[in-house]
């Protein structure tokens, strides 16, 4: 089954590139190791026999997309349901042309954690990721083309493969907040204030500032990072308590509400702090204070902080939940 | 060769601790880095090398060079404090030691010497460690180094079942050994058991490789294999043996601060952006280029060893998978007509 998905892929790519329609495919392919399926960008029709998809292809690939936004280039992405909401960020974000981008929908049963490998050589079962656990759209909700048994399909689902007591899935929507790191986030809401202080002080004591969470980030899309911007003085480039911490809180509150909890940040963190702890916190702000919302579903449905209704409840950013209609 | 038994490994690292500043590889905080070493409470860990390296203790990802005061009419600058204890590394891989020769080719060698890096590596004294297993990254000895010892550490431990064999390659190693014996703590009985071959998942092609990159800069391999590359720091902040650093200043006030210095990476845009916005490496191609190019050749033409040294960080931690020992693979296969 999953030959005949591969080749379809393959295929369409092939079919995009030598027509012209993209200049560049970008997919999965077989990596290194038999738990391993980075991401390819293709560019020449008979390179498309690289392209791969199996149970490791984790990476969300629609951030690339960002390094387009310049360019008249046409170019193809393979999406995920989860990655899918990233591509309506970046078009409901302006940081993309929906005329300049073919999104090839994939259909998905769970990614596999690789953490849990133990065996290099010999393929083993590995469980799903706990992102994967609480899937609740397993289908593209935005893509021009499709493979396999994938459909366009914006409605809260549970992925066929799962059973639907592991998740948090049902027919109402919950809205981004209800996206569960592990736990975490409950555990770190029974703690108190200086508890919770001192443990992210701990957690981001170790971060050594090689940005990959903002980079692989489809939500980050400043030209120009407060953090990179020398001459702000707003942070220095040194790590210390102050500064680890300022650049955390900018990342937080840049994608509050507008997370589209692909989780990518919190894979790619090097040194293993749970940056999507924060983001579900603020989604659930979010969801409590202005209205249950998932980011990146309809790109017609502006996200709660960005938009102003009368009378909001501290008068500023007025949508409270309830009265926007 | 002297024998320790592995149960009186911690005596020996009390006794390590009275002589200087020890830092020993340990689990802390969930990730596995050296840590100076605190009695029972660290939780030391010798499976495999640390997922953070040891150049942190030679070289910090963030240090104060000097402190600065001006205003009424004067300025003053005052050097950081002289505040080096003497290091002992215990624990050292063959792949991280070999780093730090590397890190003293580029500081201590030649012309200009790096004072606060001098200060640090004179006084220390490195316990190495051989590898009883090649972790899954792992591929040192394709870049020619032995696993199993380093003859550049003072004091090499093998690690044999039960005991820990030691043999001194300096005069400090042998003083240390001298002491421990004082303290009774080593034997002449043990025993040498033959440590089989490590079996390595990872193995690589050298060969030539310099020689061959050196006719590649605008080889279209470059702008292929970088598009994925999220131009990240975790590769050059996690490689032992990447040692750029960018000097800024962290101010109190409009009057007084510090000159910092920092980690600093190739993948990063800042990196070669110059005063008036012109940046001569401008994109990933060039970047990830660079970061090769460094390791593989113009390191090695300049200092006759690579930049890498097959620890495996950055294929572990890669987002992306851009793995330097397929870019090797890459590098070999290609035809270069240029
Ligand atoms: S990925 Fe992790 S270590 Fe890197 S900047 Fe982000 S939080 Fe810090
Ligand atoms: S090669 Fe990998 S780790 Fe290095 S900058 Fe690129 S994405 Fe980051
Ligand atoms: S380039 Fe990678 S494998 Fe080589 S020494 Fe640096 S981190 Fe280790």
């Amino acid at each position: 089954m999953m030959k005949q998905l591969i080749a379809q892929m393959q295929e369409i790519a092939r079919e995009l590139l030598e027509t012209g329609i993209v200049q560049t495919v970008i997919g999965w392919e077989k990596g290194s190791r038999w738990y391993l399926s980075p991401p390819v960008f293709v560019r020449k029709p008979e390179d498309a026999g690289r392209l791969w998809y199996d149970q490791f292809a984790v990476p969300n690939l629609s951030g690339y997309l960002l390094d387009y936004r310049n360019k008249n280039e046409k170019v193809a992405v393979f999406v995920k349901g989860c990655d899918s909401r990233s591509v309506v960020r970046l078009i409901q974000d302006n940081q993309v042309r929906k005329e300049n981008i073919v999104a090839i929908g994939v259909p998905c049963a769970g990614m596999r954690d690789q953490s849990a490998v133990n065996d290099e050589k010999e393929p083993h079962e590995l469980p799903l990721l706990s992102k994967c656990l609480q899937c609740r759209y397993p289908n593209p909700v935005y893509a021009d083309r499709t493979v396999g048994e994938a459909v366009v399909d914006k409605s809260l689902n549970v992925p066929d493969d799962l059973d639907a007591g592991t998740g948090l899935m049902g027919g109402d929507l919950t809205g981004d907040g209800s996206y569960v790191s592990s736990g975490i986030v409950e555990r770190l809401e029974g703690l108190s204030s200086d508890d919770r202080y001192d443990f992210w002080q701990k957690a981001f004591s170790k971060c050594l500032r090689c940005y990959a969470c903002r980079n692989v980030c489809p939500a980050c899309s400043c030209r120009e990072c407060i953090m990179d911007s020398e001459h702000s003085l707003w942070v220095g480039k040194g790590s210390s308590p102050t500064e680890n911490m300022f650049n955390a809180l900018i990342r937080a509150y840049h994608v509050a509400g507008r997370c589209t909890t692909c989780g990518e940040c919190e894979r790619v963190c090097p040194v293993g702090i749970p940056l999507m702890a924060l983001n579900q916190f603020l989604g659930q702000e979010v969801n409590k204070l202005l209205e249950a919302y998932d980011a990146g579903i309809d790109e017609t449905l502006k996200p709660p902080l960005e938009m102003y209704g009368w009378p909001d409840f501290d008068g500023l950013f007025r949508c409270a939940k309830g009265v926007r209609a | 060769m002297m024998f320790l038994e592995k149960g009186d490994l911690h005596f020996v690292l009390d006794v390590l601790a009275g002589l200087g500043k020890l830092y020993v590889p340990a689990e802390s905080n969930g990730i596995t880095r050296f840590v100076p070493y605190g009695g029972e409470k660290t939780q030391v860990w010798l499976q495999t090398n640390t997922a953070i390296s040891p150049k942190e203790i030679l070289f910090p990802a963030t240090e104060t060079l000097y402190r600065y005061e001006t205003g009424r009419g004067k300025e003053t600058v005052k050097p950081v404090a002289d505040h080096h204890a003497p290091l002992i590394l215990f624990g050292i891989r063959s792949c991280d030691l070999q780093a730090i020769t590397c890190l003293d080719d580029v500081f201590l060698d030649g012309e200009f010497v790096d004072e606060l890096y001098r200060e640090r590596r004179e006084t220390a004294t490195i316990i190495a460690l051989s590898c009883a297993k090649a972790g899954p990254h792992c591929f040192c000895q394709s870049m020619g180094l032995d696993p199993l010892a380093h003859r550049q550490s003072d004091l090499q431990m093998y690690d044999y079942d039960q005991y820990y064999g030691l043999e001194a390659n300096s005069d400090r190693g042998r003083l240390l050994l001298e002491t421990l014996e004082k303290h009774d703590l080593l034997s002449v009985s043990g025993r040498e058991n033959p440590v089989p071959a490590l079996e390595f998942a990872l193995e690589v092609e050298t060969e030539g490789i310099t020689e061959k990159l050196t006719g590649m800069f605008e080889h279209p391999l470059w702008e292929e294999v970088a598009s994925k590359c999220l131009n990240c720091g975790i590769c050059t902040y996690l490689c032992p043996a990447c040692h750029c650093f960018d000097i800024s200043e962290k101010l109190d006030n409009a009057h007084c601060g510090s000159k910092i210095r920092c980690w600093d990476s190739c993948m990063f845009s800042g990196y070669t952006r110059m005063a008036g916005g012109h940046n001569p490496r401008p994109g990933k191609r060039e970047r990830v280029r660079e970061r090769f190019m460094h390791k593989l050749c113009y390191f090695p033409q300049r200092y006759g060893k690579y930049l890498c040294t097959g620890c495996g960080r950055c294929l572990a931690k890669c987002p992306v998978g851009l793995e330097i020992t397929k870019i090797m693979e890459l590098v070999k296969e290609v035809e270069n007509d240029a």
